[in-house]
């Protein structure tokens, strides 16, 4: 597992932008995300998200890793959603009667005479890409950015510096105990702890007491850290200078007009059309 | 400016909610462009005396400040410490927590922009202070894919950029191999003499201190007992046994020459003097080197560990060992050296089916490792890693050291039993209801030991044991090891300390880039230094004053003591 | 006193103490930060109804309140876990339902004992922020998605209990545990804190992410019988931490911040 934060290598307008516009981007699509039930609208955006991570660069593998976890849940919404979401499907369609795509035979043990609606399914589609977009947002703005840029645009768009600062540490700081999390189970295997013959729960259990000296190991070392701040005169005071500039350019700023617009535009037809809405224009050819 | 830029007046100094002075009546003054040592055991006060030279003690700590102490003019008491900051560069000990920003620019820069330097300033200055300690072109280097050497070297340059008037370095290469060590005590070096800047270091590293520093001062329960030249303080050998400090090996064996009845002009204390003086001793004088053989060979046991061709790739793709073979027989004493990286760990982890060979082959006992759990491993392989801390997890001593004995199931009684007989041969009983987190340093590492001895271990891994231990920690540690080997038991010892070794150890495995480079004893390893080198390892003083009587004698010397080199010498053997 | 006064004059030392953030010092901030980053890699459990794997980290949000106070406490969990989803999104789910169930967690528990006189009704704020998001999804399940009452419920007790809890003085007890010099206290009162202050967050995420899954009744009735028993094993784990890094925080002796309730 790579502990050093994870950056695209290829140059892309993704690359190109401030964090600021791209971290504004990341919240008005999950805005919208969250408002709009239409499966239609729904693929649409979560497929050009993903176009988009493709052609910034962000890894496959990445990708992958999030889909494989993801799928088991996603099946879970897929099923429930055909099968049992059926009040309120019927009131977002304003129909009296769902289309069957299937039925479970009668014969079957506690789930025989089950219906698969149509609508249902539409509905559990359109959940699955909705999460899938909040999801995959976070790469395609986080890895694209230059860590120094993400500092400096956080305190350029106000955010108080000692958070930034409480960020940046972070970053730095995290890798070093995640190791220190192997060492630790290490340590405990050594003195006969029998990992290899315990069950999920033992294991859990085990996992939880590392956290005990993760977590003192780590207040002891905040004194050492506290003594290297105060060396290097750190106040936590806003009032310094910054090595790194933070401009916006005009694709910074059309990015941000762009997207402001975007969310009126969401809104407005939402309201007044009811563009996004579940069985709304937009889905009109499906069912 | 001022020609002194440190002066230091009746400094006596007590944490808060504790009446022992940590520092006491301390004066001493430091010139400009001056090298000054500071050297102690462990507790005496070193760190302390470092923080209260930029104001952290007292002004973060608190507690009670008596006497004052001049940074270039500026009062440490009356000034903030983001002012003195600006004057007085800190470096630590730990090369991790001190680095706190993630690229090596922005480490530099992060003192700077709190101080508000122009940002064209800060990027003036990086590329210079980088050059200064020979990291150029890494600014853009996330602090992880540095070494060692290079972290300490960076916050060095990090320290620098702020153009302080003096460095103040604290341990800084406790941490590190002996390459590392290497870096930073020649860039110190460079620093001092090519940009005039003035060094306060602390440090165990007594051949490094000697040939660098200009002045040491001993600090021995928060007093300054003695200051003086390095010839002076380190030819002092009474006085610093008495602080249990470790002589450098030169001074060490032209001591022992002494007493000989052997006049000599004065105790040298570099390397090259006493090679120089080493060889005036020897010219017209017959050598009479006995070394006893200690028939070491014979009391070879039955084999308990095979390695047979084993290769290890990590799933990063480095690979880590190639094709390493060795046979280790119960009841030896082994050393495993070679710099960081070149698989030492990673070979002694194999022992316990922490990992896993990517081909090749390993038992123990005749069994394949693989079909063995580290737990089963464990209890007959005790594994004593680095860092005491991450292998302390319950709540007190007594749980701690039994601990293991509960996971292997012991009966109640035997549990009892076997936790006190450690604790008590460990010196801890008193301690067994305390809170392991809160016993010194040492003590700690103790614990661990204890907890793994309670196992009764027939073979006992010691992976850097001495790493940031002062000269009497590590004696300690290693005289445990060498109680265990008497008793029958196998040893495994990982260090860089060299000159620690040559008491103990009898067979020397010399890792370089995951192969075996020498498989030997001990006396034969440390006498070849190619190979040593190879690996950058530096052998122990004794064995280089010993090369030079080879060299100019034209006969071996395997010496590898400065009692052993001394002993060449006799009084009756003619006159200098 | 030593009865050798030192030979230098004794100075007036003024101690300026490091950067912190209400009380909490920055770089305790930083270290509890990337140590709940560390722990999201590693799973805990699967939560299927919100949407992801339940890392271990999870574990100390309430800890860290306790110990940090109400307001670092949020901060230092709040950016951990924000740090976490960028770092290991796969194991997130959601990413702004993760980090606001770090940030109520943490500032919840916080809420529960403070000494601060100012702060006395800090956790009336609460139970509003949870009663309205409590409405939101409770109200969206019955009204709209025509939940029955009774599965309605069952299914929300882990919510509603811990409001109960939080209202009542049950709030300030867990607190006087949670300092008590009484390990075996300490570690019922972590138990019983870790439920409370998490089932809070729960129910301000669910108003998020019931919206967003609206799950039909079926799975309330599953989940009825499941969220409880994983409070219990999150309560559990709470618990354990807790106490032992509590006990270590006493025998280390490390500055205290001034909202630590420990």
């Amino acid at each position: 597992m790579s502990m050093k934060f994870q950056t695209v290598e290829r140059d892309s307008v993704f690359t190109r932008l401030d964090f600021r516009p791209k971290i504004y981007m990341m919240l008005v699509l999950t805005v919208v995300a969250l408002i709009w039930e239409s499966p239609v609208v729904q693929l649409s955006l979560a497929f050009l998200i993903l176009i988009a991570c493709f052609l910034s660069g962000v890894k496959m593998k990445f990708i992958r890793t999030i889909l494989l976890i993801m799928t088991p849940f996603y099946l879970l919404l897929l099923i429930t959603h055909g099968f049992f979401n059926i009040s309120q499907v019927m009131s977002l369609t304003g129909k009296d009667e769902l289309t069957i795509l299937f039925t479970i035979p009668q014969n079957w043990w506690l789930i025989g005479g089950l219906n698969f609606s149509l609508e249902g399914f539409w509905y559990g589609i359109n959940t699955i890409f909705k999460t899938l977009t909040i999801v995959l947002v976070v790469p395609l703005v986080i890895f694209t950015t230059d860590l120094d840029n993400i500092i400096v645009g956080m305190v350029r768009a106000k955010v108080p510096y000692k958070l930034a600062f409480i960020f940046s540490a972070t970053l730095r700081f995290f890798p070093l105990l995640f190791s220190e999390i192997g060492m630790i189970v290490q340590a405990q295997r050594l003195r006969g702890l029998a990992m290899e013959k315990m069950n999920i729960i033992q294991r859990v259990s085990v996992y939880a007491k590392v956290a005990v000296p993760l977590i003192l190991g780590a207040m002891v070392q905040s004194q050492q850290l506290e003594i290297v701040l105060q060396s290097k005169a750190f106040s936590g005071d806003p009032d310094r200078t910054y090595l790194h500039e933070s401009i916006l350019s005009r694709l910074d700023y059309t990015v941000l007009i762009f997207f402001t617009l975007f969310l009126i535009a969401a809104f407005v037809s939402w309201g007044v059309w009811g563009f996004g809405a579940f069985s709304g224009p937009t889905d009109a050819l499906l069912f | 400016m001022p020609e002194n830029i440190v002066v230091i007046e009746n400094v006596s100094y007590s944490y808060p909610r504790s009446e022992q002075m940590v520092l006491s009546e301390i004066s001493l003054n430091i010139k400009k462009g001056e090298f000054f040592g500071l050297i102690g055991p462990t507790g005496a006060g070193k760190t302390t005396f470092c923080c209260a030279l930029n104001g952290i003690v007292p002004q973060f700590y608190g507690g009670r400040f008596f006497g004052k102490i001049e940074i270039a003019g500026l009062d440490t008491l009356d000034h903030p410490i983001s002012v003195l900051a600006k004057h007085v560069g800190q470096v630590f000990e730990d090369p991790e927590t001190q680095l706190i920003a993630t690229s090596v620019e922005n480490e530099i820069a992060f003192a700077l922009e709190n101080l508000k330097v122009p940002r064209e300033e800060i990027m003036r200055r990086i590329p210079r202070v980088l050059e200064a300690v020979r990291l150029e072109g890494m600014e853009k280097k996330h602090p992880a894919e540095l070494s060692g050497g290079q972290k300490q070297r960076l916050a060095i340059a990090a320290a620098l950029a702020a153009q302080p008037d003096v460095l103040v370095l604290d341990e800084p290469t406790s941490q590190l191999d002996p390459i590392g060590t290497q870096e930073v005590f020649s860039t110190v070096y460079e620093l001092n003499k090519e940009l005039n800047m003035t060094i306060f270091m602390s440090s165990h590293a007594a051949e490094e201190m000697a040939e660098y520093s200009d002045r040491i001062g001993l600090l021995s329960y928060g007093k300054l007992i003695q200051v003086d030249t390095p010839e002076k303080v380190y030819a002092d050998i009474p006085l610093l046994l008495e602080n249990q400090l470790r002589v450098p090996q030169v001074a060490s064996t032209f001591y022992s020459i002494q007493k000989k009845g052997i006049k000599l002009p004065k105790i040298p204390v570099k390397l090259d003097e006493g090679k120089k003086l080493i060889r005036d001793l020897a010219v017209d004088r017959p050598l009479h080197c006995s070394i006893k053989e200690e028939d070491k060979s014979s009391s070879k046991g039955e084999l308990l560990i095979h390695v047979n061709n084993l290769e290890h790739v990590y799933p990063d793709g480095t690979k880590a060992l190639h094709g390493v073979s060795l046979d280790i027989h119960t009841g030896e004493y082994l050393l495993i050296i070679g710099q960081n990286g070149a698989g030492k760990s990673t070979l002694v982890r194999h022992f316990l089916n922490l990992l896993k060979p990517t081909s090749g082959e390993l038992t123990v006992n005749g069994v394949d490792s693989k079909k063995l759990t580290v737990s089963e491993l464990a209890s007959h392989i005790g594994y004593i890693a680095q860092n005491p801390d991450n292998q302390i997890f319950n709540m007190t001593v007594w749980d701690e050291v039994s601990f293991a004995l509960k996971n292997l199931k012991f009966s109640k009684e035997e549990i009892i039993r076997r936790t006190e007989e450690n604790l008590s041969s460990m010196g801890l009983l008193e301690y067994k209801d305390r809170h392991p987190l809160a016993l010194p340093k040492g003590d700690r590492a103790r614990v661990v030991i204890a907890a793994i001895l309670a196992m009764y271990p027939d073979t006992i891994i010691f992976d850097e044991p001495t790493t940031g231990q002062d000269y009497k920690g590590s004696q300690y540690i290693l005289d445990i090891s060498r109680k265990l080997h008497q008793m029958g038991k196998t040893v495994i010892v990982i260090t860089h300390h060299l000159y620690l070794m040559p008491d103990y150890a009898e067979r020397v495995i010399v890792m370089g880039k995951g192969s075996i480079l020498l498989d030997a004893p001990i006396r034969q390893a440390y006498m070849d230094t190619e190979k040593l080198n190879s690996t950058y390892l530096t052998p122990p003083q004794a064995v280089l004053l010993a090369k030079e009587l080879s060299q100019m004698k034209d006969e071996e010397f395997p010496l590898l003591t400065p009692s052993e080199v001394a002993n060449c010498f006799s009084k009756n053997g003619g006159a200098l | 006193m030593e009865e050798q006064k030192p030979k230098g004059q004794e100075r007036e030392v003024k101690n300026i103490g490091g950067a912190s953030i209400d009380g909490a010092p920055i770089a305790y901030i930083v270290v509890l930060a990337a140590v709940v980053t560390a722990l999201a890699f590693i799973p805990f459990s699967v939560v299927m109804a919100s949407g992801g794997s339940f890392p271990m980290n999870q574990g100390i949000f309430g800890l860290i309140g306790w110990v940090l106070g109400p307001i670092a406490g949020a901060i230092s969990s709040g950016i951990g876990a924000l740090i976490g989803v960028f770092v290991a999104p796969h194991t997130a789910g959601v990413w702004f339902v993760t980090v606001i169930g770090a940030i109520v967690t943490s500032f919840a528990a916080g809420c529960m004992g403070t000494q601060n006189s100012k702060r006395k009704a800090w956790w009336i704020g609460v139970v509003v922020v949870t009663l309205v998001a409590f409405a939101i999804y409770v109200g969206r399940a019955i009204l709209v998605n025509g939940i029955r009452l009774q599965w309605a419920v069952l299914a929300t007790f882990v919510n509603w209990s811990s409001l109960l809890l939080f209202i009542l003085p049950t709030r300030t007890m867990v607190a006087k545990w949670v300092g008590s010099k009484n390990l075996a206290l300490v570690a019922a009162g972590l138990a019983l804190g870790t439920w409370i202050a998490f089932g809070i967050a729960h129910t301000v995420q669910n108003a998020f992410t019931y919206t967003m899954f609206n799950w039909p009744e079926e799975i309330w009735v599953m989940l009825s019988s499941v969220i409880p028993i994983e409070f219990l094993s999150r309560a559990a784990i709470g618990a354990v931490i807790g106490t032992g890094v509590i006990a270590g925080l006493r025998a280390i002796g490390l500055v205290k911040p001034t909202e630590g309730i420990y």
